[in-house]
């Protein structure tokens, strides 16, 4: 972000660390999808509907925090995101559909489902009453110094859980036997099947995981941001993460960076003013960004080689 | 010979729709032997290879191991079994390391942990029991094909194989190359191992194997000791006919000098990564003349190939057909005044799979006025056109508007030709025109370009298969590295030299200055 | 001629089959919020066949929808996945409207003109950005589009609330957001007056317009542009292997700019229908969601135009069924969002395993013909993929 857009916006210095603090709050959201999407990804099935996940998972999220409490909410978003992406496994590594075709059903169905649902368990299509967060947290040591205090307490768990995740899935991608048979079947599937592995099982694996954290991710803007669900509380950020994760290329540490860039760029929508730009505009800044992110990937990134591509084996 | 065979198949019969891939196969395999299978493409070798790597499953039939009958649903079984399969087109994974490829599948990890740097370990220390040479902390993308068939061997090796298939192992190979890894096979079978070799190259058969075991159109012909066959006995069992093994080349008579028809001048052209492919290549095609461009794979014959018609930009240097410069116009131009091109993978870029097969008949001349009334397609008289057009070329198809996918390799290549040589074009360039091929197709595609040579045209061959350049060509140029190390014309040169042309060993053109970057 | 036949028949098998898994799917969502989907079903036929006024509405309804599945339908075609035709018709909406409220003292039957040619203008401009970076620099136009429709909301939200909104709304309640009145030079007419000649009564409320003719002949135009000109010739080939058309001398870059800009002029035609009719104005709670459902209906009709009619005659019927099965059974409209995503998933599930099958006949019948030759297993699956 350029900084005189910063001082335009007349931020004042002790505000930058609140900014920031916003920032990694708005970024946890397209991390945890981001990092999904990698899961997915590596194991060659895109994920459109990642959105559709996000959307579910924040719907009953809700739902859960309301009649179970927070811990069981966000443990139920999490499972509704897999059950919409079992949906996606079962058309694309199944069936072998376009992959593409498939995610943006899904979105188009998880938007009808939560409204339905919404009406019936809410009596509202479009909201629901307000829910119990988790109790927040301070890190040790590090939210005494006052320059980072407000990045270091009072934070959701969940913000904690999602940069944690980072490494954690770094070393399951790479140092474990299931990371490393999950990235043979997107580069390779057919190596990997006569091989012996079972590319059907582990493309399933990768979206399952992808669906797993994107409703995890919604259930975060339910429970821990918004205290509720609102429609179109998601604003396309399961987009947004994929995104962020081809401008990772494809890696767990680069999709942080990238998911911090667009938190940042979220945050910043949010937060400033610029003279003269509408803030329509300004809202619109990660969706720009996002465009202006892909255009400039290429030639940087470089997707698994099987990504996207359905698997058949053949003699069948 | 009284051992009980290590592995015996009886009546082994497979199916897929349409086609019965084998017939009634019996095959008797005995231990420690190197064992061939010969038969042309489509004979059914690559499906019973598959039968015995546990790929398919047999429809019917045995499958006897060591006495016991077997049954194996998958690749892990036959490995289970100590079978292993090294396949034509390698199972690799161009982004892992040497030892993450071998041990996938197979990681022998404690607590689902995996430790590089312990694969790493234990596939130097079985690479050292083979003296294979490799790095197994090298990408899999950096190496030769001849190291990365030592990585599929190994593969197979660390499974435990005693029983390792090859499919055409030799098809990507340059005769150095081919020599390297008979060297293995041999140890391998003083090692204890048992191989069965596919291949359609005789003399390589000859050479290599012990024991030779021909198929026909999904059938046993018969097995002989490789020490009492003959060349022209197996390929007369494999054909079913007496083959030549000349093809006729007759000297086509000009009326005055040969004229230039295709040339390309001092032409380099970009590859992936911004790499030069093609770095300073100069040739004359002339009328009445097939100049062939012999090379391994991957040494710039398909980026000169691309350059020449336009598909890939050219960063220096010229492309002249008949004196009028063609360099970087549009591929329609290039086409357009006068040049056919044969693709070098016809289902990718040959043809339009899932259209029909007279919308593909008009691939590359859809614009042409003859086939519109107005602004419109006249179907018509398309169809009549493409009617006649496949009569002429023998293309079998039912219904041409059916989907050109349903067709068979060969007739989808005479359908390519059909439409790329009925626009009476002056130059042809064609890139591996009879890959995948069965011999029946093969010979048909042949007599084709050499009737179009007599006719008068130029025609520009890409192969990798040498056999096929040496006999075409009329002069041979080989690639190495993107540039021309040699030229000469066929019969002048013996194999081995030719082979080390191809591999860079030998080079009658200096080495260009600055050294060259693998 | 036999073999076309049962080559229609089984093209129609597929959407066929879809629809009634789809009312399967959609009747456990019905038991699942307690109600009796047989009944459920039962309103929604009665009410939407029973009444003069539901099938006027229909195709009122499917107007904008044959519009919206012959632009993704085109994309398709050319192999690009147009998701943004719902940004695009918001602009092309706006520009229309834009030209219908200020562009003044004009005859009707240019100013009308002028301004659908203004709506596709603003459904080009819209289409251009994604098509470029994907020609350019390689940008996937899924996201892309996906991102351009959420900026399309925030110009319209900027137009219509803080650039263009009608200031004179007169004094009742609270000002809408939107934009003064399109002059009646620029209002598309309804087709009463035809209907009511003809001897059909369809009631004066209905606002089914000549933007259903117009739409119709599109697909007959896009048909024959796809099926009958070397344009469409090689709009299909690079949709379907844009290596095979590039080495035939086709410019698939080209084609594809082409091809994505004519997908966008189609959808600037979406929001028309009713704007340019039934509103008379643009508010900022236009109807919305054409684009997505757009991409049910082309795959519904697998991309073929008149395939395209029917299938937005059938979510037509859909929408205004949901109307009915929420004013007559206490059902929420949105389970016809849901069934909306079910068709989908199982139209592309059921048209794959039936395309397969369908192949693999197709290939035995060929090894059939053949079979003077050799039996030859280059065909057979497995072989050198």
């Amino acid at each position: 972000m350029h900084p005189d857009l910063i001082l335009a916006a007349g931020v004042s210095s002790p505000a930058i660390a609140d900014a920031v603090a916003s920032a990694i709050r708005l970024t946890t959201p397209l991390l945890l999808t981001a990092l999904g999407a990698v899961f997915t990804e590596r194991g060659g099935v895109v994920n459109i509907g990642l959105e559709g996940m996000m959307i579910f998972g924040a719907f009953w999220s809700a739902w859960g925090a309301y009649t179970y409490g927070p811990l069981a909410g966000l443990a139920i978003g999490a499972v509704a995101g897999a059950i919409m992406a079992l949906v996606h496994a079962i058309v694309s590594v199944t069936f072998r559909v376009d992959q593409i075709v498939s995610g943006v059903a899904i979105n188009t169905l998880a938007y009808g489902l939560v409204r339905v649902a919404s009406q019936a368990l809410f009596h509202s299509a479009t909201t629901s009453p307000s829910v119990p967060s988790l109790p927040r947290i301070d890190v040790p040591v590090l939210d005494q110094i006052p320059a980072l205090q407000p990045l270091m307490a009072n934070l959701s768990p969940l913000i904690v859980f999602a940069f944690v995740l980072v490494p954690v899935s770094w070393w399951v991608l790479n140092r474990t036997v299931f990371g490393l048979r999950l990235r043979s079947v997107g580069e390779n599937p057919l190596a990997a099947d006569t091989l012996g592995i079972n590319v059907v099982l582990m493309r399933y694996s990768g979206v399952l995981i992808s669906g797993l954290l994107a409703g995890l991710a919604g259930g975060y803007l339910a429970v821990e941001q918004t205290s509720m669900y609102v429609e179109g509380m998601t604003a396309g950020r399961g987009f947004v993460a994929l995104a962020a994760m081809i401008f990772g290329n494809w890696t767990p540490v680069g999709a942080m960076f990238a998911s911090l860039l667009f938190g940042l760029a979220d945050s910043l929508s949010i937060r400033v003013t610029i003279p003269h730009v509408p803030y329509q505009f300004v809202n619109s800044l990660p969706y720009i960004l996002t465009i202006v992110v892909l255009a400039g990937a290429v030639g940087h990134a470089r997707a698994p080689a099987a990504d996207g591509v359905p698997y058949e084996r053949s003699g069948e | 010979m009284a051992e009980t065979p290590l592995l015996t198949l009886t009546g082994i019969t497979k199916r897929f729709p349409g086609v019965v891939a084998n017939r009634d196969i019996n095959l008797a395999i005995q231990r420690g032997e190197i064992h061939a299978i010969v038969g042309e493409n489509g004979a059914g070798k690559s499906t019973l290879m598959r039968i015995i790597a546990g790929l398919y499953q047999p429809d019917e039939g045995q499958i006897i191991l060591d006495g016991r009958r077997i049954q194996m649903r998958g690749p892990r079984d036959a490995a289970r079994l100590g079978i292993g399969m090294v396949h034509q087109h390698f199972m690799l994974i161009p982004r892992f390391t040497v030892a993450e490829n071998i041990v996938l599948g197979e990681e022998h990890a404690r607590g689902g942990i995996f430790s590089p740097r312990e694969a790493e370990a234990r596939i130097r220390e079985l690479a050292a029991q083979y003296q294979f040479e490799l790095d197994p902390t090298e990408l899999v993308e950096n190496l030769s094909v001849g190291a990365q068939q030592r990585v599929e061997l190994l593969k197979v090796l660390y499974r435990g194989a005693s029983i390792i298939i090859l499919d055409e192992p030799t098809a990507v190979l340059v005769p150095h190359e081919v020599e390297e890894l008979f060297a293995n096979l041999q140890s391998l079978r003083q090692a204890g191992k048992t191989i069965i070799f596919i291949s359609h190259k005789l003399d390589e058969v000859l050479e290599i194997a012990d024991r030779i075991t021909v198929l026909r159109a999904g059938r046993v012909i018969g097995t002989v000791p490789a020490s009492q066959a003959t060349k022209e006995q197996l390929a007369e069992m494999m054909v079913g006919r007496p083959v030549l093994f000349h093809l006729e080349k007759p000297p086509v008579k000009l009326g005055g000098p040969p004229i230039g028809v295709l040339e390309v001048r001092d032409l380099t052209v970009l590859g992936a990564h911004r790499r030069e492919a093609v770095s300073g290549v100069s040739f004359v095609v002339r009328q009445c003349e097939i100049l062939g461009v012999a090379g391994v794979e991957g040494n710039g014959q398909t980026e000169l190939v691309e350059g020449i018609m336009g598909l890939r930009p050219v960063a220096r240097g010229k492309v002249i057909l008949l004196g009028r410069d063609i360099t970087g116009r549009p591929p329609s131009t290039i086409r357009n005044s006068g040049v056919a091109f044969i693709p070098e993978d016809r289902q990718r870029q040959g043809l339009v799979l899932p259209m029909s097969v007279w919308e593909n008949a008009m691939l590359g001349y859809h614009r042409a006025t003859e086939y519109r009334r107005g602004v419109f397609y006249d179907l018509g008289r398309i169809k009549d056109r493409v009617r006649s057009l496949i009569r002429t070329y023998d293309v079998r198809t039912p219904d041409i508007n059916g989907r050109v996918e349903t067709l068979s390799g060969g007739n989808q290549q005479k359908l390519i030709l059909a439409k790329e040589m009925s626009s009476s074009p002056t130059a042809i360039v064609a890139s591996q025109p009879t890959r995948g091929l069965d011999v029946g197709a093969t010979e048909f595609v042949w007599q084709r370009l050499l009737a179009a040579r007599a006719e008068g045209l130029a025609i520009l061959l890409v192969s990798a298969d040498l056999e096929e350049v040496l006999a075409l060509s009329d002069r041979v140029i080989v690639m190495y590295r993107g540039q021309i190390v040699t030229e000469f014309v066929p019969g002048t040169l013996p194999a081995t030299t030719i082979g080390e042309y191809m591999l860079g060993i030998r080079r009658d053109t200096p080495a260009p200055v600055g050294g060259e970057k693998a | 001629m036999k073999r076309r036949w049962v080559s229609l028949g089984l093209s129609l098998l597929g959407p066929v089959s879809a629809l009634l898994i789809s009312a399967i799917l959609g009747a456990f969502v019905m038991l699942a919020i307690g109600k009796n989907p047989l009944q459920v079903y039962a309103v929604m036929i009665s009410y939407n066949l029973g009444q003069l006024d539901s099938i006027g509405s229909i195709f009122y309804r499917a107007t904008p929808l044959i519009f919206s599945g012959l632009a993704v339908a085109i994309g398709f075609k050319a192999g690009l996945f147009n998701i943004g035709v719902e940004g695009q018709y918001y602009l092309g909406a706006f520009f229309a409207s834009w030209a219908g409220v200020y562009i003044k003292g004009l005859p009707a039957y240019i100013h009308l003109p002028l301004v659908i040619l203004f709506g596709i203008a603003g459904g080009v401009i819209w289409a251009w950005l994604p098509i470029y970076l994907k020609v350019k620099r390689g940008a996937h136009e899924v996201i892309t589009t996906i991102m351009m429709n959420s900026i399309a909301s925030a110009v319209m939200l900027y137009f219509i609330h803080d650039v263009f909104m009608d200031q004179n709304q007169g004094t009742l309640g609270a000002p809408r957001v939107r934009m003064p009145p399109i002059q009646p030079t620029a209002r598309m007419p309804t087709m009463l007056g035809f209907l009511h000649a003809i001897g059909i009564d369809m009631p004066n409320y209905v606002a089914i317009n000549w933007f259903l003719v117009l739409a119709i002949l599109a697909a007959v135009a896009v048909y024959y542009l796809l099926w009958r000109t070397p344009f469409g010739y090689e709009l299909r080939a690079v949709g379907q292997n844009p290596q095979a058309a590039e080495a035939a001398g086709i410019n698939t870059k080209n084609i594809q700019y082409q091809a994505f800009l004519l997908s966008g002029a189609i959808a600037g035609l979406v929001g028309l229908s009713d704007v340019l009719t039934y509103f008379g104005y643009l508010d900022i709670d236009f109807p919305k969601g054409y684009g997505f459902s757009g991409i049910a209906v082309a795959l519904l009709a697998n991309n073929n135009p008149f395939g395209i009619i029917l299938s937005s005659l059938l979510f037509g019927f859909l929408e205004r069924g949901g109307l009915g099965i929420q004013a007559l059974a206490g059902v929420p409209r949105e389970v016809t969002t849901i069934l909306e995503g079910v068709v989908i998933l199982t139209v592309v599930t059921v048209t794959a395993i039936i395309g397969r099958r369908v192949r693999a006949y197709e290939r035995h019948m060929a090894a059939l013909a053949t079979a003077a030759e050799p039996p030859i297993d280059t065909q057979a699956p497995g072989r050198g993929q």
